[in-house]
């Protein structure tokens, strides 16, 4: 039964088992050390430090030790560059599936996958040379902030999205345009009436994708405007905190045991949030899926 | 013959579409823009010089560009095998029914936050690394380490995705002519996934150099090259992270947009041959 | 073979010298037909004889792939009036809407039965939502649907049986009041008693709709067809006399012989 070839094989299975092992021990590892240390630091306490937490949600009383305005500073950040990525986004994806041709396609594809490539810090720098430049110019008082740092996180998710609303729509059966176009829809209608709403699940799995991106992304908010001790933001030009940053922070400058496992707790948070919009985005996505592979024909 | 809302939504979308070509260019127009003071005469001999010492007017950024390329280069030494050893596993080298759960872990670990690979590692790798040899144990093998494991899922994506279709493609040929599983991977998956093979590497790598998180929070941050795996080093990213946020001398920034503008070139190099591979598909 | 011409119909649609390229590549070449009111008419042929593509030339849906083009004429009435096909004023629109399409395998909707139907007339023709009740209705029991579906309208259109599908999408077609249907192997997807009811449905419209069905099925262009034409590779089309397609053997033997 053996013959030449089975050194290859045997070689690709101890690499294969290897692998399949060593990753998910890997993966294990990580995620207990992060629960040991994290689990801990659970408590009301993490999130309000000593105020009282109806006091900080009802009143806006300030919070000092807890991640409350970290939270809050996330909270608003993906908010402000979700609402300025999502529409531009989808709009976008449409405009490439549906109507861009020929070598407009072409060129605009590349830029939408150069955009993808370009490493996050880089949109932050684009945002510090953005205050740079105003400063030079019109308003010398500018700054960075929170607006600026969503404006930069939107460009930084705004390829997804593209991708996603795209790929959602491109891959519907072709029958669907047919059955719109011989109905006598016009073909903005077949796009609006029927692609979109069939697409929605894939799209919309996208839009998930991109708030995780966001949300946990620390290089961008690193030179835009995030710092350590903001307390709540209140407004779109200030300072802020963020949580991702606030772990990187602590986990250079923690002062004493208690800041690190509030660290710890507070990654374990952020995984969490990012995990459950992930299986949030997945399951949709399998929805889609299954819809186009059960529903046309019987 | 269109109706008139129809044209206007379509340049509407057509609008939306520019802003990512414009974006491109405003970024590139920035950075470039930026570092032009440093782009002539003494500045450039020592912005590509191997001192980076911004008090005595030397501005090498040509250790962090080796920083850079060292660990991703390493990062992918490590991550490409696993990946791809893991992708074989799943169709065909592995029991079927340990594949999903697999791919779902690997899927799962492109969720999980950077910063959270960062703050474990600082914490349990770091000190391993400091006991076992010598040093502060933040060096080019903590941060190519973790960096290994948060390109993996990536790698694994593509070539896993590449896989599928290629099998989904030859559907029961190669079982029907009597090949064992691990038989058809070899001889018709494998070579018949060359093109995604590719991309897969190229994404991973593009992946692997834009990391600013873990090289920050590992890697030591020493501005010169590393000569062990055990040295301190300072990537591009990461450089631009720590100079922003302490520094303001003009030249200074000038040497700092320039990495930017070599990092954007780095970036679209690789694009470059995303796009040849992919063109050689079509 | 052009006898049995008097005592047909007035003429529907006129294609003259049709040829439909994909990328370059000649899918139907110089075709001319004559089709008139009423029918059925068949269209017979080999599969990537260009079938579908002729048909599909009559509504321009053809212009819903890349890398199409076409040249020749095709004239039909559109709202009473002769209008060129082609002709760079024709409303595409209205064209499709007058000549309704369904297709080989029932491309329901992923919606609604109820907003399967309701969809193109209140988004393609605007209608207010008491007119568009009544044309869902009455198309629905033009084809014997409406019993079937009326305490589901609510229901996916895709939690409908094959043959239920395919009456949908023909009812969907005809809420739209077309003057043409064109049926691409409408049976095709179905199993033998499904494939039955569409046949006879094909019979009951004839008086009402002009007719083009394209098939692979001899033995339904020999028992339901009022005229016949055989598209041959290459794309020339061949008129069948009512004598041969109504003789089996006949029909047989002339097929052997044209394709």
């Amino acid at each position: 039964m053996t013959n030449g070839a089975s050194f290859t094989e045997k070689a690709v299975c101890i690499l294969s088992w290897g692998a399949a092992l060593t990753v998910p021990a890997v993966l294990c590892t990580l995620m207990g050390f992060l629960l040991w240390r994290g689990v801990p630091g659970w408590s009301l306490a993490l999130i309000f430090g000593d105020t009282a937490p109806l006091n900080a949600l009802l009143r806006g009383a300030p919070v000092f030790d807890g991640l409350w305005p970290a939270c809050l500073g996330t909270l608003a950040l993906v908010a402000l560059a979700a609402g300025i990525a999502v529409p531009i986004g989808i709009a976008s994806g449409v405009y490439l599936a549906e109507y861009a041709r020929g070598r407009s396609r072409q060129v605009f594809s590349f830029c939408v996958d150069l955009l993808a490539g370009i490493p996050s810090i880089l949109m932050g720098l684009f945002g510090f040379a953005l205050i740079l430049l105003l400063r030079r110019t019109v308003a010398p008082a500018a700054n960075t902030g929170l607006l600026l740092s969503a404006l930069c996180l939107a460009l930084l998710v705004l390829p997804y999205l593209i991708s996603t609303t795209r790929l959602s729509i491109e891959g519907l059966p072709q029958e669907l345009r047919l059955a719109g176009a011989c109905l006598g829809l016009s073909h903005g209608q077949v796009v609006g009436r029927i692609l979109l709403p069939a697409g929605m699940h894939g799209i919309f799995s996208g839009v998930i994708l991109a708030v995780g991106r966001a949300a946990e992304d620390t290089a961008v908010i690193l030179l835009t405007g995030v710092v350590a001790n903001a307390g709540t933001p209140s407004s779109l030009t200030g300072k802020y905190e963020a949580l991702p940053f606030h772990i990187y922070y602590l986990a250079a400058e923690h002062q004493s045991p208690a800041q690190l496992t509030q660290a710890f707790a507070a990654a374990l948070v952020l995984l969490c949030l990012t995990g459950l919009l992930f299986a949030a985005a997945r399951l949709l996505h399998a929805r889609l899926e299954k819809k186009w592979k059960t529903g046309t024909t019987i | 013959m269109t109706p008139p809302t129809n044209r206007l939504a379509e340049r509407l979308l057509f609008c939306a579409t520019a802003v990512s070509a414009v974006t491109v260019l405003a970024i590139f127009g920035f950075l470039l823009w930026f570092s032009l003071p440093v782009f002539h005469g003494e500045a450039l001999a020592s912005l590509l010089s191997w001192q980076w010492r911004p008090l005595r007017g030397e501005f090498g950024i040509l250790p962090m560009l080796a920083g850079s390329l060292c660990l991703s280069v390493s990062a992918m030494l490590l991550a490409y095998p696993l990946a791809l050893g893991i992708c074989c596993f799943v169709h065909g080298a592995g029991p079927v029914r340990a594949a999903r759960p697999l791919v779902i872990a690997v899927r799962f670990m492109t969720s999980v936050p950077t910063v959270v690979y960062g703050l474990v590692s600082v914490f349990l790798l770091v000190p391993l690394i400091r006991n076992a040899f010598s040093g502060s144990g933040f060096s080019w093998l903590a941060a190519g380490l973790v960096l290994a494991v948060l390109i993996i899922p990536t790698i694994v994506l593509v070539i896993d995705g590449q896989f599928r279709q290629v099998q989904s493609g030859l559907g029961l040929t190669g079982v029907a002519l009597g090949l064992a599983p691990i038989q058809q991977l070899l001889r018709l998956t494998v070579p018949l996934s060359a093109r995604g093979l590719g991309v897969a590497a190229a994404l991973g790598f593009g992946r692997a150099i834009g990391d600013t998180l873990i090289p920050l929070m590992l890697a030591g941050n020493a501005a010169r090259p590393p000569h062990s795996l055990l040295d301190p080093m300072r990537t591009l990213t990461s450089h631009i992270a720590l100079v922003v946020a302490t520094d303001s001398q003009s030249l200074v920034y000038g040497s700092l947009f320039a990495c930017g503008v070599v990092l954007f070139l780095i970036s679209l190099l690789v694009n470059l041959a995303l796009r040849g591979l992919r063109a050689g598909h079509d | 073979m052009e006898n049995g011409n008097n005592h047909l119909n007035p003429c529907a649609f006129r294609i003259e010298d049709l040829s439909v390229r994909f990328d370059g590549r000649a899918v139907i070449n110089r075709v001319n037909l004559e089709v008139c009111q009423g029918g059925p008419t068949f269209l017979l042929g080999r599969s990537g004889s260009g079938k579908t593509t002729l048909l599909r030339a009559i509504n321009r849906l053809n212009e819903c792939f890349p890398g199409c083009e076409t040249s020749g004429r095709v004239c039909l009435r559109l709202g009473g009036e002769w209008a060129e096909v082609y002709a760079p004023g024709t409303p595409v629109e209205l064209l499709r809407r007058q000549a309704g399409m369904v297709f080989q395998s029932p491309n329901v909707l992923p919606l609604s039965v109820e907003r399967n139907m309701s969809l193109p007339l209140r988004t393609a023709l605007g209608l207010p939502a008491e007119e568009c009740a009544q044309r869902v209705e009455q198309a629905l029991r033009e084809v014997h649907l409406w019993e079937e579906v009326r305490d589901r309208l609510a229901a996916p259109a895709t939690t409908l049986s094959g043959g239920q599908q395919q009456r949908l999408c023909l009812a969907r077609a005809l809420a739209l009041r077309p003057e043409i249907l064109l049926l691409d192997e409408p049976t095709a997807s179905l199993d033998f008693k499904a494939a039955r009811q569409i046949e006879d449905l094909l019979v009951e419209l004839k008086s009402r709709y002009t007719l083009l069905v394209v098939s692979h099925s001899l033995s339904q262009a020999h028992r339901l067809a009022e005229q016949v034409f055989v598209l041959r590779d290459g794309g020339q089309v061949e008129r069948l006399a009512e004598n041969v397609f109504r003789d089996k053997e006949a029909l047989l033997a002339a097929m052997d012989e044209l394709v």
